[in-house]
């Protein structure tokens, strides 16, 4: 190996884990007169599963493609483990693996010689049969890749991702097309992998996949980053939400106001239910406190308030503001 | 599961045998991939032509049906060469599977060599079997095997490497057929294979010999009756092992400026990526 690769390998040794793998600084992807990139920067340590998600065609594909070296940034930087990626040099394409949006599978080989040929081009393997284990694919070995469903090929993707060892991977909307068993059990192998220190760069449709699996997130639109953190701190900046159904006799001028929260009034089954979104403060107790408040102004008022409910923000909510931000923007 | 540190890596198998392992994967999926024997058949239908031409002696022993049989040898790298490649690659880069086996680590120059080894035997095989048919029917073995399979490699590299350039141009593996057509077609009129290079007029004759066919099909027929045929047929004396050697080297050249040339677009030109901006 190179003399580079091993001064490169020495950054990602256990003992140094605080360093990241990888590394995007300012990435500009620009095809013709369209950007489909914007000035993106993110970095991912071994061990840490960072989530990429966004609206189809907000550049998450694109920015995969740059770290696995098939583009050249227009502007910024990208490293792996120190090194650009562009076309894959040797130090960084062995210890690299991806599941791409599409299959890439040879329809016309079997499983069994699907793994074998990947294990054979491989450095340092995995045995096949680990893999089928891992995948639960063992009892259709001998079946051609064109006989499995949607969902088991995912699955085999998975795989032969799995098999070379890599130690950075990018998991591009890996669970498509499976059922929610089989995206359990991908869920649990990923957390495996992030465990054994594995750099894990995920694109996903499915939030709750993001919720439970990603250490850091960002939100992209547009080619643009809009929210980025870990999902706590994402949560926390689009607030909590205390609402009732709002008393016949009060009329919403009367509502109170409530230090670090705004006051929204809306129709709902023909009623008007008051909601509070409570951003500022200290998330762990800004929820009790908000509610402790309007309990004493309803106390004051001798009424209870009716169907109260408190929730944290989820992270379809922020999603969709981002969404939702750029539609206006469509609007306007 | 254990993941292994940068530090404790094995050494990769290297290009070499990566590129003899998906030739091996190459092989199956060529007998498997049904069409794929079409390119087979091909250079059958060249031959029939052949087996009514009149048969005249040329050079000793040797007739003209010997020399357009052994031609056609030339003939089958082209349809091989520029004909699989192309298709395959463009069907295997729109299914993501040429991306696959780069972002598993698999260098470029392994995954153009599994597809060159497959070109390389099955065209081999044919040219065995064309020999071997000629040699039933009482015709003699080469007098230069080592060089008649030379031309073989050379004629298969640079066609391979003509179909790999075919397929950024095309989006499926239809289109890539049909456009692999016309340098098959115009290629295949200037080879030697079908008009023998004997019947053309000088000038058509020696553009021919600078394309990348025509240098192939008469090594094959200089290796094969041991007469130096590179200045033409007439007056084409018998020569030894060197002499031989000698009278190729301007084939061998320019078949190598065409390799080279064709592997740098190649490196070039070459789309892993279904996506286009």
């Amino acid at each position: 190996m190179p003399k580079t690769a091993n001064t490169n390998a020495e950054i990602s040794a256990p003992h140094t884990t605080t360093e990241p793998t990888v590394v995007v600084r300012d990435l500009r992807q620009r095809y013709g007169d369209f950007e489909a990139v914007k000035g993106v920067s993110f970095e991912i340590r071994p061990g840490e599963l960072f989530a990429l998600l966004g609206t189809n065609g907000a550049g998450k594909t694109t920015t995969i493609e740059t770290l696995e070296g098939f583009r050249a940034p227009s502007a910024g930087t990208v490293r792996v483990f120190g090194q650009d990626p562009l076309g894959q040099p040797v130090g960084v394409r062995e210890r690299t693996n991806a599941v791409l949006q599409g299959s890439g599978l040879m329809e016309d080989l079997s499983v069994d010689e699907t793994l074998a040929l990947a294990r054979d081009l491989a450095a340092d393997p995995r045995e096949p049969d680990e893999i089928l284990r891992l995948i639960g694919l063992a009892d259709k070995r001998g079946l051609r890749v064109r006989q499995l469903s949607g969902g088991q090929k995912r699955r085999l993707d998975l795989g032969l991702a799995l098999l070379t060892r890599p130690e950075v991977l990018y998991l591009d909307e890996p669970t498509t097309g499976m059922d929610p068993e089989a995206r359990h059990e991908t869920w649990r192998i990923i957390t495996d992998l992030k465990r054994e220190g594995v750099a894990v760069l995920l694109t996903t449709h499915y939030l709750e996949e993001a919720e439970r699996l990603a250490d850091r997130l960002a939100i992209m639109h547009r080619g643009e980053v809009h929210v980025e953190g870990t999902l706590g701190e994402v949560l926390a900046g689009w607030g909590d939400r205390v609402s009732f159904l709002l008393p016949s006799d009060v009329r919403t001028d009367d509502l109170p106001e409530l230090e670090g929260a705004e006051v929204e009034v809306q129709t709902r089954e023909q009623r008007l239910w008051a909601t509070y979104t409570v951003r500022e403060g200290d998330v762990a107790d800004r929820a009790h406190h908000a509610v402790a408040a309007l309990m004493a102004w309803a106390g004051e008022r001798g009424g209870t308030l009716q169907h109260l409910q408190v929730r944290g923000a989820s992270l379809e909510d922020v999603f969709l503001r981002v969404a939702d931000g750029a539609a206006n923007l469509v609007g306007e | 599961m254990t993941t292994t540190k940068g530090t404790d890596r094995r050494p990769g198998p290297g290009p070499l045998r990566q590129a003899l392992r998906l030739g091996r994967t190459e092989f199956t999926l060529f007998v498997r991939y049904k069409t794929a024997l079409m390119y087979l058949i091909m250079p059958l239908i060249l031959l029939m032509p052949v087996a009514n031409m009149e048969s005249v002696p040329v050079l000793g022993e040797y007739t003209t049906t010997d020399l357009a049989l052994v031609g056609t040898i030339g003939a089958i790298a082209l349809f091989l060469g520029l004909g699989h490649p192309s298709n395959v690659f463009t069907a295997r880069r729109e299914a993501l599977v040429l991306k696959r086996l780069r972002v598993s680590g698999v260098p470029q120059t392994a995954i153009f060599g599994g597809v060159f080894l497959v070109v390389l035997l099955f065209t081999l095989l044919i040219a065995a079997l064309i020999v071997g048919g000629s040699m039933a029917l009482g015709g003699s073995m080469p007098v230069d095997p080592v060089m008649l399979v030379f031309s073989v490699v050379l004629g298969c590299s640079a066609m391979t490497l003509l179909g790999l350039l075919v397929t950024p141009f095309v989006s499926n593996a239809e289109s890539a057929q049909m456009l692999s057509m016309v340098p098959m077609m115009a290629l295949l009129f200037l080879s030697g294979s079908f008009i023998p290079l004997e019947a053309m007029p000088d000038t058509l004759r020696q553009v021919a010999l600078l394309l990348p066919v025509a240098p192939t099909v008469e090594m094959a027929q200089a290796a094969y009756v041991g007469y130096d045929v590179f200045g033409g047929f007439e007056g084409a004396e018998r020569v030894g092992f060197l002499g031989l050697w000698a009278g190729a080297l301007p084939n061998i050249g320019v078949m190598l400026v065409w390799i080279v040339g064709l592997a740098l677009l190649v490196r070039r030109y070459f789309v892993w990526d279904p996506r286009r901006p």
